[in-house]
């Protein structure tokens, strides 16, 4: 039973069933020590789901994992943590052993990496019961069955036998969840549980924790950078920035009336729900250095209401509603709504305008080894794209969305010419490129760029920004002479990056700094065309914002086109002028975003924008999950076949959907005409 | 991949291997200032003398069509016969290959639990004292050439302290176990050879699954550290060792040749030193592919083994 709202909000500290005093940590030693979490206080009511939210440096993570004992090189300096009343801080080893797993178990963000790669996965669950409930092995592997099914994991017994590289990433962090709610624990940690995951999985196992937290009751600590995802989840949220907590309040609240500038810098910096094409608000700045903490307000540097005022103590916490409160002495005066943001006009080329770029038929198959003696391998096709016809005009942004596999990123690389596809061609105003970008004339591999997902590995740590940026300079033949150093200059300047990084290393600047530099050495080849590969997937909602608007100016500066990959669909609605949407190597719809998103055609982009996060309590209901149907054969049918909510059978499975043509090239490969 | 088809694929693989080792080996020691001949008759003979020699042992024909012969008596089970001895090459190599192979086991079942076992200890007590002391020692160890530490052994246990016999003198045919005293050394200096690699190993690839979510996971779940370390932490940990593992058994094998000369003890190494300073081809050729063989048999098994702890490679 979820206790009632009114109840919650009763439920003082004295029946807590987590509450965490004054916690502060610091990790290291003398003027080195970093102070990651400072003087946190928090309770959680029995029942109750209370959010932690925060970018990463914030400490949220340290203060879940010190619920567990589990503090890796860290040292709990002040404070308390106490279980019903108990303080956990107090215990021995042996007294931790008994809490952990048994009245506190925890779900990690990593499934894959959280669960022992050489154990069976019914074994991995027992392990708790046998521990913390006596049970014998068998009993213990009948109830992990049974858990299995509680977790809703498709034929439970025969998935106990198997291992975690057998099953896919939503059904692992089923099992993982499945193993923390094995003894029945009080608190229930979830540390960035579906970060991750593809966003249709994420939208299961969300409605699997709502679904747990009715039948089971118990309090959840959860963790999370999306804010949204945290308010679907959530009674109350804490804002943690910089190891102290800003503000905390009910979770609708806190997202749609702020009343500290972090939490309102942090909304802003979120996409619009609505698929309007506002600028964002990024925070500026970074973290501040927490060595050397300073003084007054942790946030007050990079703060557009903060006066000298502000840095002469650390704010007291204000009451600034209902069980809402604030570390920020302005906050009576603080704006309620957003700050007033410009809109942009959505950009794109008339559909009259011959593509620049397109794509046609094209086919990549990794030929798998067989299992036959050397030398007498047959190679077994699989194909990750699979006839994909695409174009990109003079200057437009076309968006590639799609769930891991879908072969979005290996369309990027044969677009690139960093992989040579098996079949059908990509063309130039026209002119057939060759596969490769070696082969490529200089003019064509000029023509194209890329800027990688990771920032990290794709800049070579051994070169500074400055020589990373004017080598395509060079290369292309765009300058010389003095004239690289200007314009070197002049591209990190486009980036928002000062002359001071140009003889900085890729180790001394930030996630979001180095994603600019990768943009700004795509940039340096004068390029007609960026591949985008998820740039912003690694990056802090308010450094993606700031990302999001570097390159949206760039467009408008320079009429450069952008084919920007990735799985966050918020994220192509706000960019994108036309999208395409892949599933399993093939295009099922392409058409303008407004189009697309207002009047989608196919089933699976119903189904991606249904998944969504709203930011509303209980507002998301993951897709009805089929699995009574057979996987399609590749090549026959159509792949989505067997996930399709209109299937509508037999000439689904056998016969290639004909292509329908709606409005602005509007395309649908379905059976189903379009609605027009 | 089902176990019995990786065990045929690797023995498909470890015949052709074998094959090229053959060649290759053939080859090379043609192209060896010197042969039988003058090795027989020593320097005095005369260039006439060399060549009725050279005809009556065959060696005046191409040397690929030596090799054909010698391959396809080799198919038949013949590993041919000894220039020097005049005696089949089998029977000889037999005996000797069993010392050796029982002294490399000996070696293995001493080294691998010590070294793993050491490995496992300094990983989890990792900084200590004691973590620095073996790994101090380990890297001193494996620093240091095979023939100092036995000649440093022999030195100490068998004219210093004269606990040990310095030298293994076994007669053809005698069971090695009646003579277990003369195989202290020779172990004991392997062992340390052999067991400073696998310790290495297992500490670095300890740390880094203790290290890894899924121990922390195990943690916890309330699992008490010792049994996370060994139930957890260890079968993962020991995937890359094994490997190790098995490549070391051939070079074990092979490195016997410096341990055997030294301990002058009758193994299969010192069968080969011997062969090649009389450019005894057969005998070479059999000893060569007996050690080749060895190291594709400890892959082999060392692959069958990681089968076994990774499931990840069983399917």
């Amino acid at each position: 039973m979820i206790p009632q709202r009114h109840e919650i909000r009763q439920a003082g500290v004295e029946n807590a069933v987590l509450a965490i005093e004054n916690l502060s940590i610091t990790y290291g030693k003398g003027s080195e020590a970093v102070h990651a979490v400072r003087g946190v206080t928090l309770s959680i009511a029995p029942g109750e789901a209370y959010g932690l939210i925060g970018e990463s440096g914030s400490g949220k993570s340290t203060v879940a994992f010190s619920c567990m004992g589990h503090v890796a090189g860290g040292e709990i300096e002040t404070g308390s943590i106490k279980l019903k009343g108990e303080n956990l801080l107090r215990l021995s080893p042996a007294g931790w052993q008994s809490v952990r797993g048994n009245r506190v178990a925890m779900v990690y963000q990593d499934p894959m990496n959280a669960l022992n790669p050489a154990f069976k996965l019914g074994a991995q669950v027992a392990e708790a019961l046998i521990r913390h409930r006596n049970m014998t092995r068998k009993d213990a592997l009948a109830r992990a069955v049974e858990l299995f099914r509680q977790v809703r994991l498709p034929d439970p017994e025969n998935l106990a036998q198997r291992y975690p590289h057998q099953i896919s990433g939503g059904q692992q962090q089923r099992v993982v969840i499945a193993m923390a709610i094995a003894c029945e624990a009080e608190l229930l940690i979830m540390d960035e549980p579906t970060t991750g995951l593809d966003i249709t999985t994420e939208a299961h196992i969300l409605d699997l924790i709502a679904d747990l937290r009715k039948r089971l009751g118990m309090a959840i600590l959860f963790i999370s950078h999306n804010l949204r995802v945290v308010a679907q989840v959530c009674d109350r949220v804490g804002v943690l920035y910089a190891g102290q907590m800003v503000e905390e309040g009910p979770a609708s609240e806190v997202l749609r009336r702020a009343r500290h500038p972090y939490t309102m810098g942090l909304n802003n910096s979120l996409l619009p729900i609505d698929g309007a094409v506002k600028r964002l608000n990024p925070i500026p700045g970074s973290l501040p250095d927490l060595r050397n903490v300073p003084g007054g307000c942790i946030f007050a540097a990079r703060c557009a209401y903060a006066t000298p005022q502000c840095k002469d103590a650390v704010p007291a916490i204000q009451v600034v509603g209902s069980r809402h409160v604030s570390r920020c002495i302005f906050n009576e005066i603080l704006p309620l709504a957003e700050r007033a943001a410009e809109t942009r006009k959505r950009f794109g080329p008339e559909e009259s305008v011959p593509p620049q770029l397109s794509v046609v038929d094209l086919d990549f198959s990794y030929a798998r080894p067989s299992l036959a003696l050397p030398f007498l391998n047959r190679k077994e096709q699989s194909k990750a794209l699979d006839r994909v016809t695409l174009a990109i005009r003079p200057g437009e942004t076309l968006g590639i969305v799609g769930e891991s596999g879908s072969g979005k990123s290996t369309l990027a690389r044969c677009i690139a010419g960093l992989r040579a596809p098996t079949g059908g061609s990509v063309r130039m105003e026209g002119q057939r490129l060759e596969p490769l970008a070696g082969q490529r004339s200089r003019d064509a591999r000029k023509r194209v760029q890329i800027v990688f997902q990771n920032p990290d590995s794709a800049l070579n740590p051994m070169r500074t920004v400055g020589e990373i940026v004017s080598r395509p300079i060079g290369l292309y033949g765009n300058a010389s002479g003095p004239e690289v150093a200007k314009r070197t200059a002049e591209l990190l300047e486009m980036v928002n990056l000062s002359e001071r990084y140009l003889t900085r290393f890729p180790r001394e600047l930030s996630g979001g700094e180095k994603q600019r530099v990768n943009i700004a050495r795509a940039l340096a080849a004068d390029p007609d065309i960026i591949i985008c590969d998820e740039p912003t997937s690694a990056l802090d909602i308010s450094v993606q914002a700031a990302v999001l608007n570097t390159l949206i100016d760039l467009r408008a500066k320079r009429g450069v086109a952008y084919i920007f990959i990735t799985h966050d669909l918020g994220v192509v609605r706000y960019i994108a002028d036309r999208v395409a949407v892949m599933y399993s190597g093939s295009v099922l719809e392409t058409g303008p975003v407004r189009e697309v998103f207002a009047n989608p055609g196919h089933a699976y982009t119903e189904m991606l924008l249904s998944a969504m996060p709203r930011g509303e309590r209980h507002a998301r209901h993951a897709p009805e999950e089929i699995v009574s149907r057979a996987r399609p054969v590749q090549g026959q049918g159509c792949p989505f076949a067997d996930r399709c909510l209109r299937y509508l059978g037999q000439e689904c499975d056998a016969v290639t959907p004909p292509l329908r043509l709606g409005r602005n090239g509007h395309m649908v490969s379905c059976h189903i005409p379009l609605r027009t | 991949m089902p176990l019995w088809l990786l065990i045929t694929r690797r023995i498909a693989v470890m015949v052709i291997s074998l094959f090229f080792v053959a060649l290759l080996t053939f080859l090379i020691v043609n192209v060896l200032p010197g042969d039988v001949a003058t090795a027989i008759l020593g320097d005095t003979a005369t260039p006439d003398q060399v060549a009725a020699l050279r005809g009556s042992l065959g060696l005046d024909q191409p040397v690929l069509l030596r090799f054909m012969k010698w391959f396809f008596d080799l198919l038949q089970g013949d590993f041919g016969t000894s220039l020097t001895f005049n005696r089949p090459v089998g029977p000889m190599i037999a005996g000797r290959l069993l010392n050796s192979a029982t002294l490399a086991l000996i070696c293995m079942i001493v080294v691998i639990p010590v070294s793993i076992l050491f490995g496992a200890i300094a990983a989890v007590k990792q900084g200590s004292l004691l973590d620095r002391a073996i790994t101090g020692l380990t890297t001193f160890l494996f620093g240091m050439p095979e023939y100092v530490l036995a000649l440093g052994a022999m030195l100490i246990f068998a004219i210093w302290l004269q606990w040990l016999p310095g030298a293994a003198m076994i007669n053809p045919g005698e069971s090695l176990f009646l003579h277990l005293d003369t195989l202290v050394l020779p172990v004991l200096v392997i062992s340390l050879g052999g067991a400073t690699y696998i310790i290495q190993m297992t500490r670095a690839s300890m740390i880094d699954v203790l290290a890894s979510p899924y121990v922390r996971t195990a943690l916890l779940k309330g699992i008490p550290r010792w049994q996370v370390i060994l139930k957890h932490a260890l079968p993962n940990a020991m995937l890359p060792t094994l490997v190790e593992i098995g490549l070391s058994f051939g070079a074990l094998l092979g490195g016997l040749v410096i341990i055997e000369t030294i301990f002058n003890f009758a193994g299969i190494g010192q069968l080969m030193v011997m062969a090649v300073q009389s450019r005894d081809v057969p005998v070479l050729q059999a000893c060569v592919l007996v050690i080749a063989a060895a190291y594709s048999l400890g892959s082999l098994l060392a692959d069958i083994a990681s089968m076994l702890l990774n499931p990840k490679l069983r399917n």
